[in-house]
C-alpha cells in the first residue's frame, strides 16, 4: 500500500515514539494501584494512549482524503546519527569528563549544532545556532560580545545580508541591551569578558 | 449584589489608578498595540518575553501589563490589516476581507476610527461581565472537590482540542503530549524525578517560558523566515478619520452582535480572539443587505473587531475564576501568576480582592487609553510597518534569548528552548498545532494531582467521576463536545471553517 499523506504519516510516527518513550521511562518507577498511584500509574496510560492514537494516525497517512507527499521537510539521516552518537557518548562519558569541563561542553555543543543541522532549512540552523551560541557565550564572553555574535550569525539565515545595515542594526542592539537589560532592569549580565 | 459591585469596583478602581499601576497599564497596551501592528510577533511571544522581567514587580502590575499586552494586540492588529491587508495579529484576518477594501476606497480612517470605538465598547461591555459573571463562578468553584477538577480540566482540554485547527485526532494527540511534557521533574507526592535523564536542571521541570518561547517565537521566525520576505507596505496619506453619521448608524448593530457573540465564544475553552471574529464575520454576512460585503463593507469590520476584543477580555473568565486557561495566552498569564506566588483559582478572588478587581478595572482603563492613544498615533504605527522583517527578527531573537537565560542564568535553558523550536518547525510542516500542547502542558501536573486525590478518596472506584453531579455533568458535556465534532455533517462544516 501506498502512503498518502506524508504528513499524517511522520506525525503519526513522532506520536507513537513520544508515547512509546514516556510509557517505557516511566515503567523504572513506582506503578502503584488505582488508589495510590505511583509516579509511573499517570504517565504511563497517557504514554500508552499517544502511542495508540499515533499508531492510528500513521494508518490514516494510508487512507487519508488529503494528499502530500512523504517528503515534508528536508531532514538529514547521517546529521542525526552523528549528533545522537555524540550526544550518546558525551552523556555516558559525563562522569569521566568531569575533570575536563570544556571537553564536554565543546562535545554537548557539536552534537546540538548538528542534531539542529538535521532539520529543516538553513534559515532553521542559522537562527538556532545564533541562539546557542549566544546561551554558551553569555557568560564567558559577556553581553556585548554574545549579542554581536546573535545578531550577525541570525542575520545569515535571512534573504538577503546586507553589511552596512547589519552592523548598525548589532550596534543599536548592543547599544539597547547594555542600557535596558543591564542598567535599567539589573539583570545579572557581565558585559565584557572575565567581568 | 449591586452594593457589593460598586463596592467591589471601588476597591479595584483604588488599585487600577494607582500612578504605578496605571504606567504599567500604558505600557502594556502601548506595547500591545505595537507587537499588534507588527506582523510576525504576537501577544504570546511578547508575554513569553516578558514574563522574566515581571519577577521583579508586584503581582498586579505585572498582571496589568501582561493583560494589557494581550487586549493591545487585538486593537494593533486591525490597524495592519486594513492598512496593508496583512492581519498583524492572527485574529484580525477576517477583518483584512472588508477593511482593505475600505482603504482602497479612501475610507482607510472611518475604517480605523470605527475598529476602534467597536472595540472600544466591546472592552467596556466585556469588563463589566466579567466583573457580574466572575464572583458568581467563582463562588460555584470553590464547592470543587478534586474530582470535579478534574472532569472540569477535562472538559478543557477537549473544548481547546475541539476548537483547534486541522484535525482532530492530531490535536488530542498534541494534548497528550503536553500533557506528559508537563509532568517532567520531580514528582511532588514520591519525590521521584521523572524523565530528567539524571540532568539536575531537569529537576524543577520544563520552564513553560522554555517552551512556549521555542514552538512560538523561534518556530514562527524560522517559518518566516523560510516564506521569505513578501510583505509590501504601501500605505497612502491617511485624509480624514472621522466616521460619517452614516457609518456610525451603520456600523451599531454589528457592534453590538460582535460583542454579544465575543463575549460568549471567548469564555469557551480554546476560544477567545480568533474564533469570536470569525463566528462575528460569518453571522453579520447573513444578516440584513449583504450586497457590500468583500467591497468594503463597514459591518465587515465593525462586527470582527468588537468580536475579538470582547473574546480577547472574556476569556479572562475561566482563568481569573477557576484557574483554567481558557487559550494559551490564558495559560501563560497563569505562568505569570504561579511565578508570583499565586496559585490560580478561585480563592483568588477572596483572599486577593485587590489582585482580582484591579486587574478587571485596569481592563477597562487600558481600553479607555487604547481608544484615546490610537487613533492619533495611527501616523507612527504605519511608520514602523515600513520596518523590514530582516531588522526586526534579530531583535526579536535577542528579546527571546534574554528572556529565556535569565530565567536560571544557565546556557542549559536556551538550548532547550532552541531543541523545542525544532519541534515547534516540524510540528507546524506535520500539520500540528501546538495550542493544545501549552495547554495540556500547563494543566499536566494539576490533573495528575486531582486525579490523584480523586482516585484515592474513592479508594480506587474510577466510577466517581461519573456518579458526583458536577463532574458527571462536566464529563458528560465533554462526551458529547466529542461525539459531535465527530458526527459526519459537523466534521465537514469544521473542515470548511477553517479552510476559510
Amino acid at each position: 500500500m501506498q502512503i498518502r499523506n506524508g504528513r499524517d504519516f511522520w506525525a503519526g510516527l513522532m506520536f507513537t515514539g513520544f508515547g512509546l518513550g514516556f510509557m517505557l521511562v516511566s515503567l523504572n518507577y513506582p506503578m502503584g494501584s488505582a488508589a495510590r498511584m505511583g509516579p509511573a500509574y499517570f504517565p504511563a496510560v497517557l504514554g500508552g494512549l499517544l502511542a495508540l492514537l499515533g499508531g492510528g494516525i500513521v494508518l490514516r497517512g494510508y487512507i487519508s482524503k488529503f494528499e502530500h507527499p512523504l517528503k515534508v521537510f528536508a531532514f538529514r539521516l547521517p546529521l542525526l546519527i552523528a549528533a545522537l552518537v555524540v550526544g550518546g557518548a558525551t552523556y555516558f562519558a559525563s562522569a569521566s569528563l568531569k575533570g575536563a569541563p570544556m571537553v564536554g561542553f565543546a562535545l554537548t555543543g557539536l552534537a546540538l549544532t548538528l542534531f539542529i543541522g538535521a532539520f529543516g532549512p538553513r534559515s532553521m540552523f542559522l537562527v538556532l545556532v545564533a541562539v546557542m551560541v549566544f546561551g554558551y557565550a553569555l557568560k564567558p564572553l559577556g553581553l556585548v560580545l554574545a549579542t554581536v555574535l546573535l545578531i550577525v550569525i541570525s542575520a545569515f539565515g535571512g534573504h538577503d545580508f546586507r553589511k552596512k545595515e547589519v552592523a548598525i542594526l548589532t550596534i543599536a542592539l548592543v547599544l539597547f541591551g547594555v542600557l535596558v537589560f543591564v542598567k535599567a532592569l539589573g539583570l545579572p549580565f557581565n558585559l565584557w569578558p572575565g567581568g | 449584589m449591586e452594593f457589593d459591585l460598586i463596592h467591589n469596583l471601588g476597591i479595584g478602581f483604588g488599585v487600577a489608578l494607582s500612578w504605578q499601576n496605571l504606567m504599567y497599564c500604558f505600557f502594556g497596551v502601548l506595547l500591545g498595540t505595537l507587537i499588534g501592528v507588527l506582523p510576525g510577533i504576537g501577544p504570546l511571544a511578547t508575554i513569553a518575553m516578558l514574563l522574566p522581567v515581571t519577577f521583579t514587580l508586584p503581582p498586579i502590575s505585572a498582571l496589568i501589563m501582561l493583560a494589557g499586552i494581550y487586549y493591545g494586540a487585538q486593537y494593533g492588529g486591525s490597524t495592519t490589516a486594513i492598512l496593508v491587508n496583512i492581519p498583524g495579529e492572527s485574529s484580525s484576518v477576517i477583518t483584512c476581507i472588508d477593511g482593505y477594501q475600505m482603504a482602497r476606497q479612501g475610507r482607510a480612517g472611518p475604517a480605523l476610527a470605527i475598529a476602534a470605538l467597536g472595540s472600544f465598547f466591546a472592552g467596556s461591555v466585556a469588563t463589566l461581565i466579567i466583573a457580574l459573571f466572575a464572583p458568581p463562578l467563582a463562588e460555584v468553584a470553590l464547592k470543587f472537590g478534586p474530582a470535579e477538577y478534574f472532569s472540569l480540566m477535562v472538559l478543557g482540554l477537549v473544548g481547546a482540542t475541539v476548537l483547534a485547527h486541522g484535525s482532530l485526532v492530531k490535536a488530542i494527540a498534541m494534548t497528550l503530549l503536553g500533557l506528559l511534557l508537563g509532568l517532567i521533574g520531580t514528582d511532588v507526592n514520591s519525590g521521584v524525578a521523572r524523565f530528567t535523564f539524571g540532568l539536575a536542571e531537569l529537576s524543577d521541570g520544563v520552564g513553560f517560558i522554555i517552551i512556549a518561547m521555542g514552538l512560538f517565537g523561534f518556530a514562527e521566525i524560522i517559518l518566516n523566515l523560510e516564506r521569505g520576505e513578501g510583505r509590501e507596505v504601501f500605505v497612502k496619506k491617511i485624509m480624514n478619520i472621522m466616521p460619517t453619521w452614516k457609518d456610525i448608524k451603520d456600523s451599531s448593530g454589528a457592534v453590538v452582535r460582535g460583542t454579544a457573540i465575543g463575549s460568549v465564544l471567548g469564555i469557551l475553552p480554546g476560544g477567545g480572539a480568533l474564533l469570536s471574529s470569525f463566528a462575528a464575520y460569518t453571522l453579520e454576512k447573513k444578516i440584513g443587505d449583504t450586497s457590500n460585503f468583500g467591497k468594503g463593507e463597514i459591518r465587515g469590520v465593525a462586527a470582527p473587531e468588537s468580536a475579538n476584543n470582547a473574546g480577547a477580555q472574556t476569556s479572562f473568565i475561566p482563568m481569573l475564576t477557576l484557574g483554567i486557561p481558557s487559550n494559551v495566552v490564558m495559560a501563560l498569564m497563569i505562568g505569570a501568576m504561579m511565578i508570583q506566588g499565586i496559585a490560580p483559582g478561585p480563592q483568588v478572588m477572596t483572599e486577593k480582592p485587590d489582585l482580582f478587581w484591579g486587574l478587571i478595572v485596569s481592563m477597562w482603563i487600558g481600553n479607555l487609553m487604547l481608544g484615546i492613544l490610537n487613533l492619533p498615533l495611527i501616523g507612527i504605527w504605519v511608520k514602523l510597518l515600513t520596518v523590514p522583517y530582516r531588522l526586526l527578527y534579530p531583535s526579536i531573537l535577542l528579546f527571546c534569548c534574554v528572556g529565556v537565560y535569565s530565567l536560571s542564568n544557565q546556557p542549559f535553558d536556551v538550548m532547550l528552548a532552541a531543541l523545542f523550536g525544532i519541534l515547534g518547525y516540524v510540528f507546524i510542516k506535520l500539520e500540528c498545532e501546538p495550542a493544545p500542547l501549552i495547554l495540556g502542558f500547563i494543566l499536566g501536573p494539576l490533573m495528575e494531582e486531582n486525579l490523584r486525590r480523586a482516585m484515592l478518596l474513592s479508594r480506587g472506584d474510577a466510577t466517581v467521576f461519573f456518579t458526583k453531579p458536577i463532574s458527571g455533568v462536566l464529563l458528560g458535556m465533554a462526551i458529547v463536545l466529542l461525539l459531535v465534532t465527530l458526527a459526519p455533517a459537523v466534521r465537514k462544516t469544521r473542515e470548511v471553517a477553517f479552510q476559510e
